[in-house]
């Protein structure tokens, strides 16, 4: 049997099954235990498995993140709640430092797998310390898995395959994509016919939304879905756009990415993350180091520029890469 | 036999305020069983559920994004 | 230092300007995001955390402080805005994202800025505690007067940056008090829940700190004991930590249901038994203080009518004020 379910519930599926076969797994965040975390994933979770596994801790970033990582060393698969990314600031050294480099820097003798659940993203007016993306401020670690998925069944699949990964995995989902209530209702794209059986989506594999001739879209997280919206507009006029998500940014399916625009010789990346020192360079130059040839024509960043998130609406929907911005690009590269 | 999916009128406790559907876990025509959930309605920022009634054929009567009261018939189980 | 009927007064007038401005905002708050629930529609989009209850701590502290202070604020700011004398109109333009609004609808309702009465405020938990020890770290250095307070919530005293700001402040006598609003609640996790000690201001002795605890609500007793504060630190006696028993009468944020929240632990609100204490105490009489009241509704409704009929800023302004020292 499958249903239609929002990210939120199809990724608290994965989770639901995993805990309940495996005791090492364990839940840790504030507000988890009568919240069940920022999307939901350990709603219930409280009643059911009990404060033991379910711990609300108190706002100690630093403290029980690190403590997630001594966990995990001593035998644990922790899943962290931190809300919103742009919360690491205040415990950074433990992503930075201690869970992503201990197996490496232990040549292989300490393990630290634990799964840690952020939220990103902005596009509702909380300004410029609830609404930043920074996944490319995590994915520049080394030794720290990241995904992102954009959709039900990637979510339900990709948490079962972090919770059996023995690396420290960050877990990305963007609020606007999760289907929240808090959020409004969801976008339709994200919700996915889910299976009730386990199964796991492989990290390190773009998946193409929708296949085109004439342009290659990327997109992560909340820009997969804008720029699903801009296809659809460019389709009426006459433009074949492929809408490929990246989906996982450590480790990249690089091979995804050239595979699309070698065959559609142009290429837009889309990013709601800051433009400079990020994701999208980071996709252009992996075409680019293959064989600038497969661009046909010079390819083009979508992205919010690098300046804070503003508060107000009008200046907050001028920079995000929207769908909007996202078919004016495309409708250049094509002129 | 068919029975109305209505919306419980305990589902939130202000009578005053309404909801909207936010997504049916089924497709229109699908089979669903007494007590699956098979929608998720919003009032306010909170996110409740709605259980089939009963076994059969899901008709769904009313679609996401539409305001919806207490009492509403927003499918029917045939 | 006691109150005269006058400062009492005042008190009493700035709770009830505070409470009309976030009364005012909760009344707008749903507008445009129903009936269908969109978070960032209306003219009031985004997150709001309003003060109700916390009013007293916020007019009794800052009543204790002169021109000279500094004053950095959570994300649950307005009531100390207001005390310290906010412009009221700006500060209801910034949350409803205006051009004329205090940070030109860059900042929003987490993030007041007001430079010209020291006052600045985070949405990051316990960010304040070091800003607010640096604020009066560069008086010293500058040989100039000035105490820094900071507000936080009880939650915040369990943020790494509560203790590390605190020994430094309690090492080198900082002239900075830590204001604690121990309302019961971070989100929905109670003080017991989170704390190992029943009073935040226990731990002030570990740090070589005074330690001060209100358990009232009440914004004389809340006054007398930031006065004895502000005296120390004045004196180059270092700093305080002022809890104060204060409540959290509107939820986290618009929309927090607090089903979390048992029968026996809602809280009383703070102003009407102050009101009533005042009358008693022959301060001021009934009519008095419906005029104190009414007056609050009146000067709110004109900060909003000034908010409502506010300009948006241009989208391109957006990219104006990342740096300082280049042309907007
Ligand atoms: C570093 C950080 N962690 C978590 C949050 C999310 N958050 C916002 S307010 C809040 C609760 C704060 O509780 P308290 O300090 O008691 O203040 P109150 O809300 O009660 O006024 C939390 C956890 C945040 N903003 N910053
Ligand atoms: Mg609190």
């Amino acid at each position: 049997m499958s249903r239609i379910l929002t990210m939120s519930r199809a990724g608290r599926e994965a989770l639901d099954w995993e805990m309940e076969r495996r005791p090492e797994i364990f839940c840790l965040g504030e507000d988890v235990f009568k919240f069940g975390g920022i999307f939901g994933t350990m709603d219930g979770f409280g009643a059911k498995y009990g404060p033991e596994r379910v711990i609300s801790t108190p706002i100690s970033e630093t403290g029980f993140i690190g403590m997630a990582a001594g966990a995990a060393m001593a035998g644990m698969h922790p899943v962290v709640d931190l809300a919103y990314i742009d919360f690491i600031g205040v415990c950074y050294n433990v992503l930075l430092n201690c869970a992503s480099k201990t197996h490496y820097m232990s040549g292989g003798s300490v393990k630290v797998p634990m799964t840690l659940l952020i939220g990103t993203g902005g596009g509702y007016n909380n300004a410029a310390q609830h609404s930043q993306c920074l996944h490319a401020t995590v994915a520049h670690i080394p030794g720290a898995k990241v995904v992102y998925p954009s959709n039900a069944y990637d979510a339900k699949g990709m948490l079962h395959t972090a919770l059996r990964d023995e690396n420290f995995v960050i877990f990305l989902t963007h609020k606007g994509t999760a289907g929240v209530g808090w959020m409004g209702t969801p976008i339709k794209t994200t919700l996915s016919e889910v299976p009730d059986e386990p199964y796991t989506v492989p990290f390190g594999k773009v998946k193409v939304y929708r296949e085109g001739r004439d342009v290659t879209i990327t997109g992560l997280g909340m820009s997969v879905h804008e720029s699903l919206k801009a296809a659809e507009e460019l389709e009426k006029e006459g433009i074949s756009a492929e809408v490929v998500d990246l989906r996982s940014l450590v480790p990249l399916d690089r091979e995804g990415i050239i595979a699309s625009v070698a065959k559609t010789g142009r290429l837009i990346v889309t990013d709601e993350d800051y433009l400079s020192y990020g994701v999208s360079g980071e996709v252009i130059t992996t075409v680019t180091e293959r064989d600038p040839g497969l661009f046909r024509r010079p390819p083009v960043r979508v992205t919010t520029p690098d300046i804070p998130i503003p508060f107000s609406r009008p200046m907050e929907q001028a920079i995000l890469p929207l769908a909007g911005r996202i078919a004016e690009a495309a409708r250049k590269l094509m002129a | 036999m068919t029975t109305p999916v209505t919306i419980p009128q305990d589902l939130w406790d202000e009578d005053d305020k309404t909801g909207s559907i936010v997504v049916w876990l089924y497709k229109d025509g699908a089979e669903v069983k007494e007590g699956d959930l098979i929608a998720e309605v919003l009032v306010e920022k909170v996110t409740l559920e709605l259980l089939a009634p009963a076994s059969g054929t899901l008709r769904i009567k009313v679609q996401p994004e539409v305001v919806v009261n207490k009492g509403d018939e927003v499918a029917v189980i045939e | 230092m006691q109150l005269t009927a006058e400062q009492r007064k005042g008190l009493l007038r700035t709770m009830a300007l505070s409470r009309a401005f976030d009364d005012a905002m909760i009344a707008l708050y749903w507008e445009g995001k129903l009936p269908i629930f969109q978070f960032g529609a209306g003219p009031l989009p985004g997150e709001l955390h309003c003060s109700n209850g916390a009013e007293p701590v916020g007019a009794g502290i800052c009543a204790a402080l002169g021109p000279d202070d500094m004053i950095t604020a959570d994300h649950r700011p307005h009531h100390v805005a207001v005390a310290r004398g906010v412009d009221l109109d700006r500060m209801a333009a910034e949350l409803l994202g205006k051009k004329p609004g205090l940070s030109q609808g860059k900042g929003g309702h987490m993030h007041i800025y007001d430079p010209s009465v020291n006052f600045a405020s985070s949405g990051i938990i316990a960010e304040g505690m070091a800003v607010a020890a640096g604020m009066a770290l560069a008086r010293r250095l500058q040989k100039r007067p000035g105490v820094a307070v900071a507000f936080i919530g009880e939650g915040a005293a369990n943020q790494g940056a509560f203790h590390e700001v605190c020994n430094m402040v309690g090492l080198w006598k900082l002239p900075v008090i830590v204001v604690v609003q121990d309302n019961e609640w971070g989100v929905s996790t109670a003080k017991s829940e989170s704390t190992a000690v029943e009073r935040n201001a226990d731990r002030a002795a570990g740090y070589a700190m005074a330690g001060e605890w209100v358990g009232t609500n009440d914004p004389d007793d809340i006054h007398a004991a930031a006065a004895r504060a502000v005296a120390r630190a004045r004196a180059g006696e270092g700093g305080t930590i002022l809890e104060v028993k204060t409540a959290r009468l509107t939820g986290h944020f618009m929309g927090d249901q607090q089903a979390y929240i048992p029968e026996q632990m809602k809280q009383v609100d703070p102003i009407p038994p102050y009101r009533e204490k005042l009358i008693r105490e022959g301060v001021l009489t009934a009519d008095e203080a419906d005029a104190i009241e009414a007056e609050a509704k009146a000067r709110m409704a004109r900060a909003m009518a000034f908010a409502k009929a506010a300009p948006y800023p241009e989208p391109a302004e957006a990219f104006d004020h990342v740096f300082a020292g280049e042309a907007a």
